[in-house]
């Protein structure tokens, strides 16, 4: 298929007593090459070792787990475990002055585990984007707009903190406390998913740690998934 | 015997639809070689492969076994072909986590790559691991606000190349978006900043005193913004001289058409981004002889 669009304006003529009448033209075309267009074979023998490779390394086991593991709302195993991961993982060796949360979004989980051997492939698949992890301090006065976001969109994944009747019940919380500190993506930071209140923010740190490195260094750490099943929002 | 060939992109008509124009002094186009054929991708990030049949967005569109098709066949019909690319080579598949940038190269190199400028991606891996995946590749990075000079990159790369081509001489620049906050300070280091607007004006005018015909940004900058004063390729195209083309990156703009700006000097600047991943292949073509100057661009499904 093509589609072409000229549009030749004649550009004033005489305008340099040296340069010829010029036409102008600008065209959109799109050449639709069809799904089937030929793979250069030269360029694919330079791919098919890597592939072959890749998909070798896809199929390593690096754990395995003795349940399946599911994304539901309000939470569930996997958005729980995802969410605890990147918590435990953030919080060895760190000592906190502050709250510390995780918040993630369910949409970001694209899929689930089954019971028995986990791949490396299986990750790649529950978190297929190249999110990394940041830090982000909010002041408590967001925390509201966190609850209101959390009930209207049915849950997302938390780790240290709750959600009890629209209420967030954060760990580590005082009543002089001023900020609290969100584990999260740069994706929800920089206004995925409509977070509005990561606008809040009073500081924040990236790690460039992807999201997906840590879940495979914790299948690794962990060996059995470690399932926690348990309701973190609850009416 | 001197070739003279002007392009002056000037005034422009009236319409809906604003252009460039180029110009020619009449009595050497005929020394002119027809068309020079610029073709550009922009934020590939590592996908080497099409995409998967069942994908929502691109089912089995992009790979660049299928964009090297594409390029095979514009080469076979035209001779004078500039091949760019406007950087984030790096990350995307495991391609990447899995061979560091290795086989992006490899790839590029063999497709004939002419240049490309560094995105904030291809700092992922830090200096080092672009260094290493850089050994696989035989076409220059141009990148001129990066101050690579207490670095490992130290004279790695370039801040301009001229070409020659279809008797044009060409100058090719890469800008780069700043680092801070889009990568971990350690990934890039002691590399400095340098303020884009000022460093692309110095090096088209540099460029223009070259008598370079045609001169092209390579940016990273990303296409605009919401915040107006955020450095985008339409405030670079408009707060500069010299530059006729940009050819940008970094937000995965889809330009149905390329965007046209007016510069400091009030001539035209053309601003073309193709998406991301390799789902396009830009191509914008410069009729010498008629002074046309045509884009296109081909989708790869």
């Amino acid at each position: 298929m093509k589609l072409r669009i000229i549009i030749v304006l004649i550009a004033g003529a005489g305008l340099m007593a040296c340069s010829s009448r010029l036409k102008v033209q600008s065209a959109t075309n799109r050449e639709a090459v069809s799904a089937d267009t030929r793979q250069d074979s030269t360029l694919s023998s330079i791919i098919q070792p890597y592939k072959d490779s890749l998909d070798k390394r896809m199929n390593e086991v690096i754990g395995n787990s003795n349940n399946d593991f599911i994304v539901a709302r309000p939470s569930s195993n996997l958005m729980n475990w995802v969410a605890d991961a990147i918590f435990v993982n953030q919080t060895r060796n760190v000592r906190l002055a502050q709250p510390l949360i995780c918040l993630l979004n369910t949409g970001g989980i694209r899929s689930s585990i089954g019971k028995g051997n986990i791949t490396l492939g299986d990750i790649y698949k529950i978190m297929p984007f190249e999110n990394t992890v940041v830090w982000v301090e909010l002041p408590v006065s967001s925390i509201p707009e966190i609850e209101s976001y959390l009930v209207k969109s049915g849950g997302e994944p938390l780790a240290n903190c709750k959600l009890e009747k629209g209420k967030l019940v954060i760990n580590g919380m005082r009543e002089n406390t001023t900020h609290i500190w969100v584990l999260t993506s740069d994706y929800l930071m920089n206004g995925g998913d409509k977070m509005d209140f990561f606008k809040k923010k009073t500081n924040f740190n990236s790690t460039g740690k992807l999201i997906r490195d840590i879940l495979i260094e914790e299948v690794k750490v962990q060996g059995t998934l470690s399932e926690n099943g348990e309701l973190r929002i609850t009416n | 015997m001197k070739r003279r060939t002007f392009i002056k992109n000037l005034t422009f008509t009236t319409g809906a639809i604003a252009l460039s124009r180029f110009s020619f002094s009449q009595k050497e186009i005929k020394k002119v070689n027809s068309k020079l054929v610029i073709l550009h991708t922009n934020d590939t990030h590592s996908q080497i492969e099409p995409f998967p049949a069942n994908h929502s967005k691109f089912p089995g569109m992009g790979g660049v076994a299928k964009r090297q098709t594409i390029i095979q066949k514009i080469r076979r019909q035209e001779e004078h072909v500039l091949l760019l690319d406007s950087g984030d080579i790096f990350q995307g598949t495991p391609y990447f986590n899995t061979f560091n940038g290795e086989l992006e190269m490899k790839l590029m190199s063999a497709m004939g790559y002419d240049a490309s400028t560094m995105g904030n991606h291809d700092f992922d891996i830090g200096l080092e691991g672009f260094l290493n995946a850089k050994r696989f590749a035989n076409f220059p990075f141009l990148c001129a606000n990066y101050d690579f000079s207490e670095t490992i990159l130290k004279d790695q790369t370039q801040t301009f190349k001229v070409f020659e081509k279809a008797g044009l001489k060409i100058g090719v620049f890469g800008i780069g978006v700043e680092l801070s906050g889009l990568v971990p300070n350690e990934k890039f280091g002691k590399t400095k900043y340098l303020d884009p607007i000022e460093t692309a004006n110095n090096i088209a005018n540099e460029l223009k005193s070259q008598r370079c015909d045609l001169i092209i940004c390579l940016s990273h900058l990303g296409y605009e913004y919401a915040d107006p004063l955020k450095i985008s390729d339409r405030i670079l195209a408009k707060q500069t001289e010299n530059i006729n083309l940009i050819l940008g990156g970094h937000s995965h703009t889809f330009l149905d058409k390329p965007t046209i700006e007016t510069n400091k000097k009030g001539n035209r600047v053309l601003i073309n981004q193709v998406g991301w991943a390799g789902i396009n292949l830009g191509r914008i073509d410069i009729d010498l002889e008629r002074g046309l100057f045509v884009s296109k661009f081909v989708e790869i499904k």
